[in-house]
């Protein structure tokens, strides 16, 4: 490709920027000296695809060797691919501007279902066969990551390597033997088998999936000496893990447009609804005097003037005092701010309170879940509604005037109640406000309640519930909404037919390859995006494919029934999920690691807050 | 606090950055290069930073200029701008520093060259003629949205051609400022020639005499 005549087209487009390539500390090598060349490709917009940390990781670390050259690839927004098309110009890495086709990894990240239809847009845009079995050379490999492919069999038949857990060490090692059989001349067959033996690599061809009358799993039986189960694979010492130095910086305004540090992995809670919290165990952290390093280099080496501390509960975290005091000790003398995400509220002290309100002040954002004790209780997120009223109690007295509360419809066992538990919570919040004497004058209160629905998740104690079907999901919403009776709570939902798609796809199995497939052909994509998505071409797809959403979606699985993704070993056992499962049924909650361990099987790596001294 | 003017060129892939994005760019280049910037005062301290003419979304801009302050009177420039050199990306260049320049007021014209993907000796001598009207009427879009019609041929100061390449030199700054795309669509409308593509780079900023601003 022409750069003059990219550039032209460019020029037509919205937000060329996203295109352009060449921001401070994007990476540029010499082709010639490089042996292995890898497509980082996230399959979203730029914006969104640029603010993901393990990205950022992946890709410094790769190209920190002199033998890989890591490049990003992203979807490129409908107008571009309309371009694209037009002029015969196949998806390129924004480093070299070459087409990916070439190289020797295609590398998806998989953050959520909904992106997979972009996967296959962008495999297609690169002229690369969509299937695996139609790619026969060992090259341009198609390898995947990220958090949906603890269940990849929905996607089986297009990704020739999945990556489970962590990636740190394992797509090195991957890359690794590639460079050797590449080398040797070996087949792609010869290298996948060779792969399928490195703990953490997960060949889906190597495993042969057969089904019973009644649409459930017979067996999935590995052929050519494949492992029989796959382990995720993480970092043990987050001390000693690979982090960036610097981050590639855009140009134009991403999502999250600004440093993040990370400073564990892991969830200590166990909330049953939560996948993250499960598939990362066990919580491995890192010490304040790395974290505190790490941020300053970022922010050194990027620009920003803003930082934020990344893991799945900031405020979990067991050094969170001393490492405020240590990263304020330089970052207003530098004019960089500190933003805090999730934090969670039963352990949120006035002193840590007055800390954050020191740095800035936004909205408080608290995640009750679920709207009365009892289901709260059956979710395992153990917060208390006077928990939640005497945080936002604190709050209103150190000058916040707004609250915005998460929640979640058609959980396990939720009835009507459970729905207008949400609305009196919010009204509470609402009156306690106008009932204290001290709250600031002459301000009004608003609390906003925003409203997601349940998706049950693979390796999650509720993987064995049905999804509640579309049509209750809106009768919900609906009484929901009729139980608000007050304009200072504000209201909104998530889209239920997203929701609907995303619990077949969460816990689908390889039949839902044709129908992925037969979904993009009907023009599907970009489907988290509800300007894009389209419920009435995925049925369309699922009927072609002779196969129906419900059926994945509303089902309920039986314990001793074999899951799609039973094969893959995520270090929490499966007995513990089944546990957990009756727990939740009779709303006993179970303590969190630090309290008390409870057995899950994630002290498997020898490492972590299974081992920590209390 | 020391008043301090950096001239540089922003090429390539930097076109795609408009002017918006270019301010938090600089800002990141200047707090990455840990030069003592001088910070505005108040509850919203950020860097302070002026720059001479926006450059359009697409353009090349050859003397581009941008002033900023330094809080530190022993720091040399020479040391400042080797500071921004060492940290910037491949396609803007920093050209030179100066501590003693005119006001960015007297910035009078500035010089864009058009280099068009074909232009046939017709089209160039229609192009050639439209540029010596006496008056040439054409509708801008203002601030608030209205439409209003100006004669922009006053604003022409001289042109040239050579080759594919038609060099403007055209008024600037003030909120005088001319875009060149502006005087190629009235030309295009009028002359009801199928718009033929074509790059922009503007080379050289000028005062009231002609001079090279500096």
């Amino acid at each position: 490709m022409e750069i003059k005549e990219l550039e032209k087209l460019l020029l037509s487009v919205q937000k060329p920027g996203r295109y352009s390539g060449g921001e401070i500390n994007s990476v540029i090598k010499d082709k010639s000296k490089i042996d292995v060349r890898f497509a980082f490709c996230f399959p979203d917009t730029y914006e969104i695809g640029m603010s993901h940390l393990g990205m950022k990781i992946l890709y410094s670390q790769f190209n920190k060797r002199e033998d890989i050259w890591c490049e990003r690839v992203f979807a490129p927004w409908l107008d571009f691919e309309d371009v694209m098309r037009e002029n015969n110009i196949p998806l390129f890495a924004l480093e070299s501007r070459d087409p990916i086709k070439d190289f020797d990894f295609i590398g998806f990240t998989l953050q959520y279902e909904m992106s997979y239809t972009n996967m296959l847009n962008m495999l297609d845009l690169a002229g690369v066969p969509l299937r695996s079995s139609d790619r026969k050379d060992l090259s341009s490999l198609v390898v995947a990551g990220g958090p949906c492919v603890c269940n990849p069999e929905p996607i089986a038949d297009f990704v020739d390597l999945f990556f489970l857990g962590e990636g740190e060490e394992v797509d090195l090692e991957v890359i690794d033997l590639y460079k050797e059989y590449k080398k040797a001349g070996k087949t792609k067959q010869e290298f996948l088998i060779a792969a399928s033996k490195i703990e953490g690599v997960y060949v889906p061809s190597l495993y042969d999936v057969s089904y019973n009358d009644d649409g459930s799993i017979k067996a999935v039986t590995p052929l050519h000496n494949a492992p029989k189960t796959i382990r995720k694979r993480i970092i043990k010492d987050m001390d000693k893990s690979f982090y960036p130095e610097s981050f590639v910086v855009p140009f134009i305004e991403i999502v999250h447009d600004r440093a993040v540090q990370e400073i564990f992995r892991g969830c200590i809670r166990g909330c049953r609804f939560c996948q993250a919290g499960f598939i990362y165990r066990p919580v491995r952290e890192k010490s304040v005097d790395t974290i505190n390093r790490q941020a300053k280099c970022l922010c050194e080496n990027t620009g920003y003037d803003e930082i934020s501390l990344s893991s799945l509960s900031t405020s979990d975290y067991s050094g969170i005092e001393p490492l405020l005091n240590k990263l304020l000790e330089w970052t207003d003398d530098n004019h960089v701010s500190l933003a805090l995400p999730s934090l969670r509220i039963d352990n949120f002290s006035d002193e840590l309170l007055d800390k954050i309100k020191h740095i800035r002040k936004n909205g408080l954002t608290f995640a009750p879940e679920a709207g009365t004790q009892r289901l709260r209780d059956v979710i395992n997120k153990n917060v208390t509604e006077e928990e939640i009223l005497s945080t936002c109690k604190t709050a209103f007295l150190g000058g916040y005037t707004s609250v915005k509360l998460y929640f979640m419809l058609g959980l396990p066992t939720e009835t009507d109640e459970d729905l207008k538990g949400i609305a009196d919570l919010g009204q509470k919040i609402v009156n306690m406000y106008y009932d204290m004497p001290e709250r600031p004058k002459g301000k009004s209160v608003s609390v906003s309640i925003s409203v997601s629905t349940f998706v049950p998740k693979p390796f999650t104690p509720f993987q064995f519930e049905p999804q509640i079907t579309e049509a209750e999901m809106r009768r919900r919403q609906e009484y929901l909404k009729s139980c608000i009776t007050t304009k200072k709570i504000s209201l909104s939902y998530h889209d239920s037919s997203t929701s609907f798609l995303e619990g077949a796809f969460a816990r689908g199995d390889r039949r839902l390859c044709n129908v992925l497939e037969n979904a993009y052909k009907n023009g599907c994509k970009f489907d988290s995006w509800s300007e894009c998505f389209n419920l009435e071409k995925w049925l369309d797809a699922f009927e072609k494919s002779g196969l129906t959403a419900e059926y994945f979606a509303n089902k309920e699985y039986s314990y001793s029934e074999i899951l799609a993704w039973d094969h893959l070993d995520y270090a929490v056992s499966k007995n513990f999920l089944i546990n957990e499962n009756k727990k939740a049924k009779e709303a006993k909650t179970t303590q969190n690691c630090r309290e008390k361990c409870a057995g899950c099987g994630a002290n498997c790596y020898g490492e972590g807050v299974c081992f920590e001294k209390h | 606090m020391r008043n301090i003017r950096i001239y540089f060129a922003k090429k390539g892939r930097l076109k795609f950055v408009s002017h918006l994005d270019m301010t938090r760019f600089m800002a990141r280049i200047i707090t990455k290069s840990k030069i003592p910037i001088w910070y505005t005062e108040g509850f919203n301290q950020h860097i302070y930073m002026n720059f001479a003419l926006p450059l359009s979304l697409g353009y090349e801009g050859l003397y581009e200029i941008m002033d900023f302050r330094l809080v530190d009177d022993k720091y040399s420039i020479e040391e400042c701008l080797e500071a921004l050199k060492k940290v910037s990306p491949h396609d803007i260049e920093f050209l030179k520093i100066r501590e003693t320049f005119a006001p960015m007021k007297e910035i009078a014209f500035a010089e864009y060259v058009l280099d068009f993907e074909t232009l046939n000796e017709e089209t160039a001598s229609k192009l050639s003629d439209f540029l010596k009207r006496e008056s040439i009427i054409c509708s801008k879009k203002g601030k608030k949205g209205k439409i209003r019609e100006i004669d922009i041929a006053p604003k022409i100061k001289s042109f040239d051609f050579e080759n594919n390449n038609l060099t403007l030199i055209l008024t600037a700054g003030n909120e005088n400022t001319l875009n060149p795309s502006l005087v190629l669509d009235a030309f295009f409308a009028d002359s009801k020639i199928t718009p033929i593509f074509y790059t922009v780079k503007r080379t050289m900023v000028f005062n009231e005499k002609l001079e090279v601003f500096e």
